[in-house]
Protein backbone atom coordinates (compact mmCIF):
# COMPACT_ATOMS: atom_id res chain seq x y z
CA UNK A 1 0.00 0.00 0.00
CA UNK A 2 1.63 3.09 -0.68
CA UNK A 3 2.05 6.17 1.64
CA UNK A 4 -0.91 8.61 0.84
CA UNK A 5 -1.65 12.01 2.31
CA UNK A 6 -4.88 13.88 2.65
CA UNK A 7 -4.97 17.09 3.42
CA UNK A 8 -8.46 18.57 4.99
CA UNK A 9 -8.72 21.23 7.20
CA UNK A 10 -11.60 22.53 8.73
CA UNK A 11 -10.41 26.11 8.41
CA UNK A 12 -11.77 25.05 4.36
CA UNK A 13 -15.39 25.30 5.67
CA UNK A 14 -14.84 29.43 6.35
CA UNK A 15 -15.04 30.70 2.98
CA UNK A 16 -18.73 31.25 3.26
CA UNK A 17 -20.75 31.44 -0.42
CA UNK A 18 -24.00 32.30 1.40
CA UNK A 19 -26.75 29.90 1.02
CA UNK A 20 -27.58 27.70 -2.47
CA UNK A 21 -24.05 28.42 -3.90
CA UNK A 22 -22.90 24.89 -5.50
CA UNK A 23 -19.61 26.03 -4.30
CA UNK A 24 -20.39 24.59 -0.70
CA UNK A 25 -18.57 23.72 2.82
CA UNK A 26 -21.04 20.75 2.44
CA UNK A 27 -19.05 19.69 -0.59
CA UNK A 28 -15.55 19.18 1.88
CA UNK A 29 -17.77 17.65 4.12
CA UNK A 30 -19.25 15.55 1.87
CA UNK A 31 -16.03 14.52 0.91
CA UNK A 32 -14.66 14.04 4.12
CA UNK A 33 -17.79 12.03 5.12
CA UNK A 34 -17.49 9.33 2.52
CA UNK A 35 -13.49 8.71 2.95
CA UNK A 36 -14.47 8.13 6.65
CA UNK A 37 -17.11 5.78 6.30
CA UNK A 38 -14.78 4.15 3.95
CA UNK A 39 -12.59 3.14 7.15
CA UNK A 40 -9.96 5.25 5.06
CA UNK A 41 -8.64 7.39 7.45
CA UNK A 42 -6.15 5.02 9.52
CA UNK A 43 -4.28 3.85 6.49
CA UNK A 44 -3.67 8.03 5.08
CA UNK A 45 -1.14 10.68 6.49
CA UNK A 46 -3.68 13.74 7.52
CA UNK A 47 -2.06 17.22 6.57
CA UNK A 48 -3.22 20.28 7.97
CA UNK A 49 -3.55 23.61 6.16
CA UNK A 50 -0.76 26.08 6.15
CA UNK A 51 -1.09 29.40 5.34
CA UNK A 52 1.02 30.31 1.80
CA UNK A 53 3.90 32.73 1.55
CA UNK A 54 2.52 35.56 -0.81
CA UNK A 55 6.12 34.89 -2.76
CA UNK A 56 4.82 31.26 -3.90
CA UNK A 57 1.14 33.12 -5.07
CA UNK A 58 3.46 35.84 -7.03
CA UNK A 59 4.67 32.89 -8.79
CA UNK A 60 1.35 32.92 -10.90
CA UNK A 61 -0.54 36.05 -9.97
CA UNK A 62 -0.15 40.16 -10.02
CA UNK A 63 0.48 41.37 -6.63
CA UNK A 64 -2.03 44.17 -8.13
CA UNK A 65 -4.71 41.56 -8.47
CA UNK A 66 -3.32 40.06 -4.95
CA UNK A 67 -3.97 42.52 -3.09
CA UNK A 68 -7.49 43.65 -5.36
CA UNK A 69 -8.63 40.29 -3.66
CA UNK A 70 -7.53 40.82 -0.53
CA UNK A 71 -9.27 44.21 -0.11
CA UNK A 72 -12.53 42.91 -1.39
CA UNK A 73 -12.41 40.48 1.40
CA UNK A 74 -12.09 42.58 3.89
CA UNK A 75 -14.26 45.48 2.58
CA UNK A 76 -17.65 43.25 3.46
CA UNK A 77 -18.37 42.69 -0.77
CA UNK A 78 -20.32 39.58 -0.98
CA UNK A 79 -18.95 39.05 -5.10
CA UNK A 80 -15.21 39.61 -6.44
CA UNK A 81 -14.80 39.86 -10.15
CA UNK A 82 -18.01 37.83 -11.49
CA UNK A 83 -20.85 37.48 -9.52
CA UNK A 84 -20.57 33.78 -9.48
CA UNK A 85 -17.69 34.47 -7.65
CA UNK A 86 -19.12 34.47 -3.65
CA UNK A 87 -16.94 35.71 -0.86
CA UNK A 88 -16.80 36.96 2.99
CA UNK A 89 -14.47 38.17 5.29
CA UNK A 90 -12.52 34.54 5.68
CA UNK A 91 -12.32 34.04 1.69
CA UNK A 92 -8.87 35.38 1.31
CA UNK A 93 -7.23 33.57 3.99
CA UNK A 94 -9.11 30.60 3.26
CA UNK A 95 -7.52 30.94 0.01
CA UNK A 96 -4.27 31.00 1.25
CA UNK A 97 -4.30 28.14 3.27
CA UNK A 98 -5.73 25.44 0.33
CA UNK A 99 -2.66 27.07 -1.78
CA UNK A 100 -0.39 26.48 1.81
CA UNK A 101 -1.44 23.10 2.11
CA UNK A 102 -0.96 21.95 -1.18
CA UNK A 103 2.45 22.74 -1.31
CA UNK A 104 3.42 21.31 1.82
CA UNK A 105 1.72 17.88 0.31
CA UNK A 106 3.79 18.65 -2.77
CA UNK A 107 6.81 19.24 -0.14
CA UNK A 108 6.28 15.64 1.65
CA UNK A 109 5.82 14.51 -2.07
CA UNK A 110 8.97 15.44 -3.14
CA UNK A 111 10.52 14.61 -0.01
CA UNK A 112 9.84 10.94 -0.26
CA UNK A 113 7.56 11.19 2.85
CA UNK A 114 4.60 10.75 0.50
CA UNK A 115 3.87 9.06 -2.35
CA UNK A 116 0.82 10.62 -3.74
CA UNK A 117 -1.33 13.21 -1.83
CA UNK A 118 -5.21 13.99 -2.57
CA UNK A 119 -5.99 18.14 -1.47
CA UNK A 120 -9.40 18.82 -0.88
CA UNK A 121 -9.21 22.33 -0.61
CA UNK A 122 -11.52 25.26 -1.02
CA UNK A 123 -11.58 27.52 -2.59
CA UNK A 124 -11.04 25.67 -6.23
CA UNK A 125 -8.37 27.41 -8.77
CA UNK A 126 -8.36 26.26 -12.09
CA UNK A 127 -10.84 28.98 -13.60
CA UNK A 128 -8.54 31.47 -11.87
CA UNK A 129 -6.27 33.85 -14.01
CA UNK A 130 -3.21 36.07 -13.61
CA UNK A 131 -5.19 39.16 -13.15
CA UNK A 132 -8.81 37.72 -12.11
CA UNK A 133 -10.99 35.40 -10.27
CA UNK A 134 -13.70 33.69 -12.23
CA UNK A 135 -15.73 30.68 -11.85
CA UNK A 136 -15.41 30.44 -7.83
CA UNK A 137 -11.65 30.41 -7.99
CA UNK A 138 -9.27 33.16 -7.05
CA UNK A 139 -6.03 31.54 -6.50
CA UNK A 140 -4.77 28.86 -8.97
CA UNK A 141 -4.18 26.36 -6.94
CA UNK A 142 -2.51 23.90 -9.73
CA UNK A 143 -0.58 26.15 -11.25
CA UNK A 144 0.93 27.97 -8.21
CA UNK A 145 1.81 23.94 -7.56
CA UNK A 146 3.19 23.36 -10.51
CA UNK A 147 5.39 26.66 -10.11
CA UNK A 148 6.52 25.46 -6.79
CA UNK A 149 8.11 22.10 -8.38
CA UNK A 150 9.79 24.24 -11.11
CA UNK A 151 11.36 26.63 -8.59
CA UNK A 152 11.97 25.02 -5.16
CA UNK A 153 12.50 21.51 -6.34
CA UNK A 154 13.92 21.75 -10.04
CA UNK A 155 11.29 19.91 -11.83
CA UNK A 156 11.67 20.27 -15.61
CA UNK A 157 8.29 18.43 -16.60
CA UNK A 158 5.34 18.64 -14.86
CA UNK A 159 1.88 17.09 -15.88
CA UNK A 160 -1.31 18.46 -14.84
CA UNK A 161 -4.40 16.28 -16.00
CA UNK A 162 -7.58 18.29 -15.33
CA UNK A 163 -10.84 15.95 -15.97
CA UNK A 164 -12.80 18.61 -14.04
CA UNK A 165 -15.82 18.98 -16.65
CA UNK A 166 -15.23 22.57 -17.20
CA UNK A 167 -11.99 23.69 -18.76
CA UNK A 168 -9.28 25.18 -16.61
CA UNK A 169 -9.12 28.19 -18.41
CA UNK A 170 -6.37 29.74 -15.91
CA UNK A 171 -4.00 26.56 -16.02
CA UNK A 172 -3.79 26.37 -19.69
CA UNK A 173 -3.51 30.67 -19.71
CA UNK A 174 -0.83 30.63 -17.31
CA UNK A 175 1.23 27.76 -19.07
CA UNK A 176 0.54 28.31 -22.88
CA UNK A 177 4.40 29.29 -23.37
CA UNK A 178 5.93 27.02 -21.44
CA UNK A 179 6.77 23.89 -22.71
CA UNK A 180 7.88 22.13 -19.35
CA UNK A 181 4.37 21.96 -17.88
CA UNK A 182 2.01 19.90 -19.88
CA UNK A 183 -1.77 21.17 -19.72
CA UNK A 184 -4.02 18.38 -20.94
CA UNK A 185 -7.74 18.56 -20.31
CA UNK A 186 -10.93 16.81 -20.92
CA UNK A 187 -13.85 19.13 -20.35
CA UNK A 188 -17.18 19.36 -21.89
CA UNK A 189 -16.93 20.92 -25.21
CA UNK A 190 -17.08 24.86 -24.73
CA UNK A 191 -19.84 25.49 -26.89
CA UNK A 192 -21.94 23.85 -24.39
CA UNK A 193 -20.36 24.65 -20.94
CA UNK A 194 -18.24 27.16 -18.67
CA UNK A 195 -16.37 29.11 -19.32
CA UNK A 196 -16.08 28.69 -23.06
CA UNK A 197 -12.33 27.92 -24.11
CA UNK A 198 -10.63 24.95 -24.00
CA UNK A 199 -11.44 23.86 -28.32
CA UNK A 200 -9.34 21.56 -29.72
CA UNK A 201 -7.33 23.63 -31.64
CA UNK A 202 -6.03 25.53 -28.33
CA UNK A 203 -2.38 23.90 -28.86
CA UNK A 204 -0.41 26.55 -26.92
CA UNK A 205 1.62 29.39 -28.15
CA UNK A 206 5.17 30.04 -29.00
CA UNK A 207 7.81 28.04 -27.41
CA UNK A 208 4.86 26.20 -25.90
CA UNK A 209 2.92 25.13 -28.53
CA UNK A 210 2.27 21.15 -28.23
CA UNK A 211 2.13 21.26 -24.79
CA UNK A 212 -1.65 22.48 -23.84
CA UNK A 213 -4.05 19.42 -24.95
CA UNK A 214 -7.74 20.17 -25.03
CA UNK A 215 -10.16 17.23 -25.51
CA UNK A 216 -14.02 18.36 -25.69
CA UNK A 217 -16.88 15.97 -24.83
CA UNK A 218 -20.06 16.62 -25.86
CA UNK A 219 -23.06 16.59 -24.07
CA UNK A 220 -24.77 12.93 -23.05
CA UNK A 221 -21.37 11.55 -23.83
CA UNK A 222 -20.06 9.15 -20.54
CA UNK A 223 -18.09 6.07 -19.87
CA UNK A 224 -17.05 4.96 -23.58
CA UNK A 225 -16.52 8.06 -24.60
CA UNK A 226 -13.99 9.01 -21.75
CA UNK A 227 -12.49 5.79 -22.13
CA UNK A 228 -11.69 5.60 -25.33
CA UNK A 229 -9.67 9.28 -25.27
CA UNK A 230 -8.02 8.22 -22.10
CA UNK A 231 -6.41 4.98 -24.24
CA UNK A 232 -6.09 6.61 -28.11
CA UNK A 233 -5.02 10.57 -26.69
CA UNK A 234 -4.06 11.07 -23.26
CA UNK A 235 -1.96 7.69 -22.48
CA UNK A 236 0.12 7.79 -25.52
CA UNK A 237 0.57 11.77 -25.20
CA UNK A 238 1.68 11.87 -21.73
CA UNK A 239 3.55 9.62 -22.21
CA UNK A 240 5.15 10.89 -24.75
CA UNK A 241 5.91 13.55 -22.31
CA UNK A 242 7.22 11.77 -19.47
CA UNK A 243 6.29 14.11 -16.77
CA UNK A 244 8.70 14.11 -13.28
CA UNK A 245 5.42 14.52 -11.64
CA UNK A 246 1.80 14.59 -12.01
CA UNK A 247 -0.56 17.02 -10.91
CA UNK A 248 -4.47 16.64 -10.99
CA UNK A 249 -7.07 18.77 -11.17
CA UNK A 250 -9.70 16.82 -9.80
CA UNK A 251 -13.43 17.97 -10.45
CA UNK A 252 -16.20 15.61 -10.12
CA UNK A 253 -18.97 17.34 -11.71
CA UNK A 254 -18.66 15.22 -14.97
CA UNK A 255 -20.85 12.67 -12.93
CA UNK A 256 -24.12 11.49 -14.16
CA UNK A 257 -25.59 13.23 -11.14
CA UNK A 258 -23.98 16.37 -11.53
CA UNK A 259 -26.48 19.15 -12.96
CA UNK A 260 -23.82 21.16 -13.23
CA UNK A 261 -22.46 19.81 -16.75
CA UNK A 262 -24.58 17.11 -19.54
CA UNK A 263 -21.56 14.96 -19.24
CA UNK A 264 -22.95 11.48 -18.29
CA UNK A 265 -19.58 9.95 -16.43
CA UNK A 266 -20.66 7.29 -13.82
CA UNK A 267 -18.56 6.39 -10.56
CA UNK A 268 -16.83 3.60 -12.00
CA UNK A 269 -16.00 5.59 -14.97
CA UNK A 270 -14.24 8.05 -13.00
CA UNK A 271 -12.56 5.13 -11.34
CA UNK A 272 -10.88 3.90 -14.35
CA UNK A 273 -9.89 7.47 -15.40
CA UNK A 274 -7.98 7.87 -12.29
CA UNK A 275 -6.32 4.40 -12.21
CA UNK A 276 -5.03 5.03 -15.35
CA UNK A 277 -3.82 8.35 -14.63
CA UNK A 278 -1.90 6.46 -11.80
CA UNK A 279 -0.86 4.22 -13.61
CA UNK A 280 0.90 6.77 -15.71
CA UNK A 281 2.67 8.29 -12.74
CA UNK A 282 4.22 4.97 -11.53
CA UNK A 283 5.35 4.70 -15.25
CA UNK A 284 7.42 8.10 -15.70
CA UNK A 285 7.24 10.59 -12.21
CA UNK A 286 8.19 7.83 -9.68
CA UNK A 287 4.28 7.61 -8.60
CA UNK A 288 4.60 11.14 -7.60
CA UNK A 289 1.01 12.68 -7.74
CA UNK A 290 -0.56 15.62 -6.53
CA UNK A 291 -4.08 15.16 -6.93
CA UNK A 292 -6.17 18.52 -5.98
CA UNK A 293 -9.97 19.10 -5.97
CA UNK A 294 -11.72 21.75 -8.07
CA UNK A 295 -14.85 21.25 -8.70
CA UNK A 296 -18.15 18.49 -8.20
CA UNK A 297 -21.45 19.67 -6.72
CA UNK A 298 -23.83 16.42 -6.06
CA UNK A 299 -23.35 16.35 -2.59
CA UNK A 300 -25.10 12.70 -2.55
CA UNK A 301 -22.66 11.62 -4.98
CA UNK A 302 -19.58 13.06 -3.49
CA UNK A 303 -18.60 10.68 -0.70
CA UNK A 304 -17.90 8.00 -2.78
CA UNK A 305 -16.37 9.24 -5.67
CA UNK A 306 -13.55 10.86 -3.18
CA UNK A 307 -13.52 7.67 -0.90
CA UNK A 308 -13.30 5.85 -4.50
CA UNK A 309 -10.32 8.40 -5.68
CA UNK A 310 -8.20 8.14 -2.46
CA UNK A 311 -8.67 4.19 -2.18
CA UNK A 312 -6.96 4.27 -5.88
CA UNK A 313 -4.35 6.70 -4.38
CA UNK A 314 -3.86 3.74 -1.40
CA UNK A 315 -3.14 1.30 -4.09
CA UNK A 316 -1.59 2.84 -6.71
CA UNK B 1 -23.36 48.96 -37.31
CA UNK B 2 -21.76 51.22 -40.21
CA UNK B 3 -19.30 49.87 -42.67
CA UNK B 4 -17.37 52.54 -41.34
CA UNK B 5 -16.35 51.18 -38.17
CA UNK B 6 -15.64 48.26 -39.16
CA UNK B 7 -13.18 48.73 -42.41
CA UNK B 8 -9.49 48.46 -42.36
CA UNK B 9 -8.46 52.06 -43.50
CA UNK B 10 -5.80 52.55 -45.29
CA UNK B 11 -6.11 49.52 -47.82
CA UNK B 12 -3.16 48.52 -49.14
CA UNK B 13 -3.46 49.10 -53.00
CA UNK B 14 -1.94 48.92 -56.20
CA UNK B 15 -1.34 50.60 -59.66
CA UNK B 16 -3.32 49.26 -62.50
CA UNK B 17 -0.15 49.31 -64.92
CA UNK B 18 1.84 47.32 -62.31
CA UNK B 19 2.80 43.46 -63.20
CA UNK B 20 1.22 40.59 -61.36
CA UNK B 21 3.98 39.57 -60.09
CA UNK B 22 4.26 43.00 -57.56
CA UNK B 23 0.68 42.05 -56.85
CA UNK B 24 1.63 38.25 -55.35
CA UNK B 25 4.70 39.94 -53.76
CA UNK B 26 2.24 42.70 -51.57
CA UNK B 27 -0.50 39.32 -51.23
CA UNK B 28 2.29 36.95 -49.72
CA UNK B 29 3.56 39.71 -47.17
CA UNK B 30 0.47 41.09 -46.46
CA UNK B 31 -1.67 37.76 -45.96
CA UNK B 32 -4.38 39.74 -48.18
CA UNK B 33 -6.53 37.90 -51.36
CA UNK B 34 -7.66 41.60 -52.45
CA UNK B 35 -5.80 44.31 -53.75
CA UNK B 36 -8.34 47.22 -54.83
CA UNK B 37 -7.09 49.01 -57.71
CA UNK B 38 -6.86 52.73 -57.90
CA UNK B 39 -5.79 55.48 -60.39
CA UNK B 40 -3.38 58.66 -59.27
CA UNK B 41 -6.08 60.01 -57.83
CA UNK B 42 -7.37 57.15 -55.61
CA UNK B 43 -10.27 56.51 -57.40
CA UNK B 44 -11.41 52.72 -57.55
CA UNK B 45 -11.25 51.19 -61.04
CA UNK B 46 -11.33 47.78 -60.04
CA UNK B 47 -10.09 44.65 -57.61
CA UNK B 48 -7.53 41.80 -58.24
CA UNK B 49 -7.82 38.60 -56.52
CA UNK B 50 -5.17 36.20 -55.44
CA UNK B 51 -7.66 33.77 -57.42
CA UNK B 52 -7.40 35.53 -61.09
CA UNK B 53 -3.22 35.74 -60.36
CA UNK B 54 -3.16 32.28 -59.55
CA UNK B 55 -5.30 31.39 -62.34
CA UNK B 56 -2.96 33.07 -65.11
CA UNK B 57 0.55 31.91 -62.84
CA UNK B 58 2.62 29.60 -63.78
CA UNK B 59 2.77 25.96 -62.31
CA UNK B 60 5.40 25.05 -60.78
CA UNK B 61 5.75 22.01 -61.88
CA UNK B 62 6.83 23.17 -65.37
CA UNK B 63 10.97 23.21 -65.55
CA UNK B 64 13.80 23.81 -68.06
CA UNK B 65 13.17 26.13 -70.87
CA UNK B 66 9.74 25.51 -70.75
CA UNK B 67 8.92 26.94 -67.53
CA UNK B 68 11.64 30.17 -68.01
CA UNK B 69 8.93 30.34 -71.16
CA UNK B 70 6.07 30.28 -69.27
CA UNK B 71 7.62 32.48 -66.31
CA UNK B 72 8.67 35.27 -69.05
CA UNK B 73 5.04 35.23 -70.56
CA UNK B 74 3.76 35.36 -66.83
CA UNK B 75 5.99 38.61 -65.79
CA UNK B 76 4.19 40.38 -68.89
CA UNK B 77 0.83 40.37 -67.68
CA UNK B 78 -0.25 43.39 -65.69
CA UNK B 79 -2.83 43.99 -63.13
CA UNK B 80 -5.00 45.72 -65.89
CA UNK B 81 -5.45 42.39 -67.36
CA UNK B 82 -6.92 40.45 -65.08
CA UNK B 83 -8.35 42.94 -62.69
CA UNK B 84 -12.22 42.54 -62.18
CA UNK B 85 -13.43 46.13 -63.31
CA UNK B 86 -16.08 47.87 -61.99
CA UNK B 87 -16.34 45.95 -59.01
CA UNK B 88 -19.23 45.72 -55.73
CA UNK B 89 -17.98 48.61 -53.39
CA UNK B 90 -19.93 49.69 -50.15
CA UNK B 91 -20.10 53.06 -48.77
CA UNK B 92 -19.29 53.63 -45.27
CA UNK B 93 -22.72 54.35 -44.66
CA UNK B 94 -23.90 51.34 -45.63
CA UNK B 95 -24.07 48.68 -42.68
CA UNK B 96 -22.95 45.08 -41.82
CA UNK B 97 -26.65 43.61 -42.74
CA UNK B 98 -25.88 44.65 -46.27
CA UNK B 99 -22.23 43.43 -46.20
CA UNK B 100 -23.53 40.54 -44.96
CA UNK B 101 -26.76 40.45 -47.48
CA UNK B 102 -24.10 41.04 -50.25
CA UNK B 103 -21.45 38.73 -49.10
CA UNK B 104 -23.79 35.67 -49.71
CA UNK B 105 -25.02 37.02 -52.47
CA UNK B 106 -22.29 38.54 -54.81
CA UNK B 107 -19.86 35.15 -53.23
CA UNK B 108 -16.88 37.63 -52.82
CA UNK B 109 -14.55 37.72 -49.97
CA UNK B 110 -13.72 41.68 -49.87
CA UNK B 111 -15.56 44.61 -50.79
CA UNK B 112 -13.82 48.10 -51.60
CA UNK B 113 -15.07 50.85 -49.60
CA UNK B 114 -15.76 54.32 -51.61
CA UNK B 115 -16.64 57.30 -50.91
CA UNK B 116 -19.03 59.81 -52.68
CA UNK B 117 -16.56 60.24 -55.44
CA UNK B 118 -15.66 57.22 -55.72
CA UNK B 119 -12.37 57.58 -54.21
CA UNK B 120 -11.55 54.47 -52.23
CA UNK B 121 -11.31 54.99 -48.55
CA UNK B 122 -11.10 51.46 -47.13
CA UNK B 123 -11.63 47.42 -47.57
CA UNK B 124 -13.93 45.24 -45.84
CA UNK B 125 -13.28 41.72 -45.72
CA UNK B 126 -15.14 38.62 -44.40
CA UNK B 127 -12.54 37.99 -42.03
CA UNK B 128 -13.57 41.61 -40.43
CA UNK B 129 -17.14 40.36 -40.36
CA UNK B 130 -16.34 37.26 -38.82
CA UNK B 131 -14.55 39.50 -36.13
CA UNK B 132 -17.74 41.53 -35.42
CA UNK B 133 -19.88 38.55 -35.02
CA UNK B 134 -17.68 36.73 -32.74
CA UNK B 135 -17.67 40.07 -30.84
CA UNK B 136 -21.41 40.26 -30.76
CA UNK B 137 -21.90 36.44 -29.64
CA UNK B 138 -19.27 37.46 -26.45
CA UNK B 139 -17.27 33.75 -27.50
CA UNK B 140 -14.38 35.81 -25.83
CA UNK B 141 -16.45 36.25 -22.75
CA UNK B 142 -16.41 33.13 -19.79
CA UNK B 143 -19.69 32.11 -19.96
CA UNK B 144 -22.69 29.26 -20.74
CA UNK B 145 -25.04 28.99 -23.73
CA UNK B 146 -28.50 27.57 -22.78
CA UNK B 147 -31.42 26.78 -25.51
CA UNK B 148 -35.17 27.52 -23.92
CA UNK B 149 -38.10 26.33 -25.97
CA UNK B 150 -40.93 29.03 -25.62
CA UNK B 151 -44.60 29.70 -27.25
CA UNK B 152 -44.02 32.13 -29.74
CA UNK B 153 -46.19 34.41 -27.96
CA UNK B 154 -45.92 38.03 -26.50
CA UNK B 155 -44.25 38.03 -23.15
CA UNK B 156 -42.46 35.24 -22.75
CA UNK B 157 -38.98 36.56 -23.45
CA UNK B 158 -39.75 38.83 -20.60
CA UNK B 159 -40.72 36.14 -18.36
CA UNK B 160 -37.09 34.63 -19.42
CA UNK B 161 -35.27 37.72 -18.69
CA UNK B 162 -36.92 38.37 -15.46
CA UNK B 163 -36.63 34.75 -14.29
CA UNK B 164 -32.54 35.07 -15.29
CA UNK B 165 -31.96 38.62 -14.02
CA UNK B 166 -33.93 37.51 -10.40
CA UNK B 167 -30.58 35.08 -10.21
CA UNK B 168 -28.21 37.69 -10.48
CA UNK B 169 -26.82 36.63 -13.50
CA UNK B 170 -25.69 38.87 -16.59
CA UNK B 171 -26.39 38.17 -20.20
CA UNK B 172 -23.36 38.11 -22.52
CA UNK B 173 -26.25 37.81 -25.50
CA UNK B 174 -29.15 36.35 -26.84
CA UNK B 175 -30.14 34.57 -29.64
CA UNK B 176 -33.34 33.72 -31.13
CA UNK B 177 -34.17 30.78 -33.76
CA UNK B 178 -37.82 32.41 -34.97
CA UNK B 179 -38.99 29.03 -36.12
CA UNK B 180 -38.82 26.04 -34.31
CA UNK B 181 -41.90 23.51 -34.31
CA UNK B 182 -45.19 25.57 -34.91
CA UNK B 183 -45.85 28.13 -32.15
CA UNK B 184 -42.35 27.58 -30.91
CA UNK B 185 -39.25 29.21 -30.81
CA UNK B 186 -36.19 28.69 -29.35
CA UNK B 187 -34.16 31.54 -27.42
CA UNK B 188 -30.46 30.69 -26.57
CA UNK B 189 -29.13 33.04 -23.78
CA UNK B 190 -25.57 32.99 -23.39
CA UNK B 191 -25.03 33.92 -20.18
CA UNK B 192 -21.76 35.01 -17.95
CA UNK B 193 -21.93 32.24 -15.01
CA UNK B 194 -20.79 29.05 -14.51
CA UNK B 195 -23.58 28.80 -12.02
CA UNK B 196 -26.64 27.34 -14.45
CA UNK B 197 -28.02 24.62 -12.51
CA UNK B 198 -30.42 26.42 -10.37
CA UNK B 199 -31.05 28.64 -13.05
CA UNK B 200 -32.20 25.22 -15.44
CA UNK B 201 -34.11 24.12 -12.61
CA UNK B 202 -36.00 27.22 -12.04
CA UNK B 203 -37.10 27.83 -16.03
CA UNK B 204 -38.00 24.33 -15.61
CA UNK B 205 -40.46 24.91 -13.10
CA UNK B 206 -41.90 27.39 -15.01
CA UNK B 207 -42.60 25.17 -17.85
CA UNK B 208 -40.22 25.90 -20.22
CA UNK B 209 -38.32 23.11 -22.04
CA UNK B 210 -34.18 23.21 -21.88
CA UNK B 211 -33.36 21.76 -25.27
CA UNK B 212 -31.00 18.87 -24.97
CA UNK B 213 -27.97 20.51 -26.38
CA UNK B 214 -27.57 17.84 -29.12
CA UNK B 215 -30.63 18.56 -30.50
CA UNK B 216 -29.59 22.40 -30.71
CA UNK B 217 -30.44 24.02 -34.31
CA UNK B 218 -30.21 27.91 -35.11
CA UNK B 219 -33.41 27.39 -36.99
CA UNK B 220 -35.98 24.91 -38.24
CA UNK B 221 -36.42 27.03 -41.75
CA UNK B 222 -36.14 24.44 -44.79
CA UNK B 223 -32.52 24.79 -46.64
CA UNK B 224 -31.85 26.08 -49.59
CA UNK B 225 -29.74 23.50 -50.75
Amino acid sequence: MKKTGFLYDERYLRHDTSPNHPESPERLKAIYQGIKDADLLPKLTLIQARRAELKWIETVHSKNYIKRFEAACHSGDSTFDYPDNQICAETFETALLAVGGILDAVRLVMTGKLDNVFCAVRPPGHHAEYEGALGFCYFNNIAIAARYLQIEWGIQRVGIVDFDVHHGNGTQHIFEEDPTVFYYSIHQHPTFAFPGTGRVFETGNGEGIGTTRNYPVLPGQGDKEYQGLVERDLVPVLSAFSPEVILVSAGFDAHVDDDMSDIHLSTQGYSRLMQRIVALAALYSDGRLISVLEGGYCIERLPELAANHVEILLNA
Amino acid sequence: MFISKIMTKNAVTIDINADISQAREIMSENKFRHLPVVDESNFLIGIVTDRDIRSVSPSSHISGDMGMETLKRFSGIKIKDIMIKNPVALSPLDTLQDALILLQKERFGAFPVIDEQKKLIGIVSVRDILREFINVLGLEEPGTLLCIIAENKLGQMKKIVDAITEEHVSFGSVLVARYWEKGKRAIFPYLLTQNIAPLKRKLKNMGYTILDPMDWYMDHLPQND
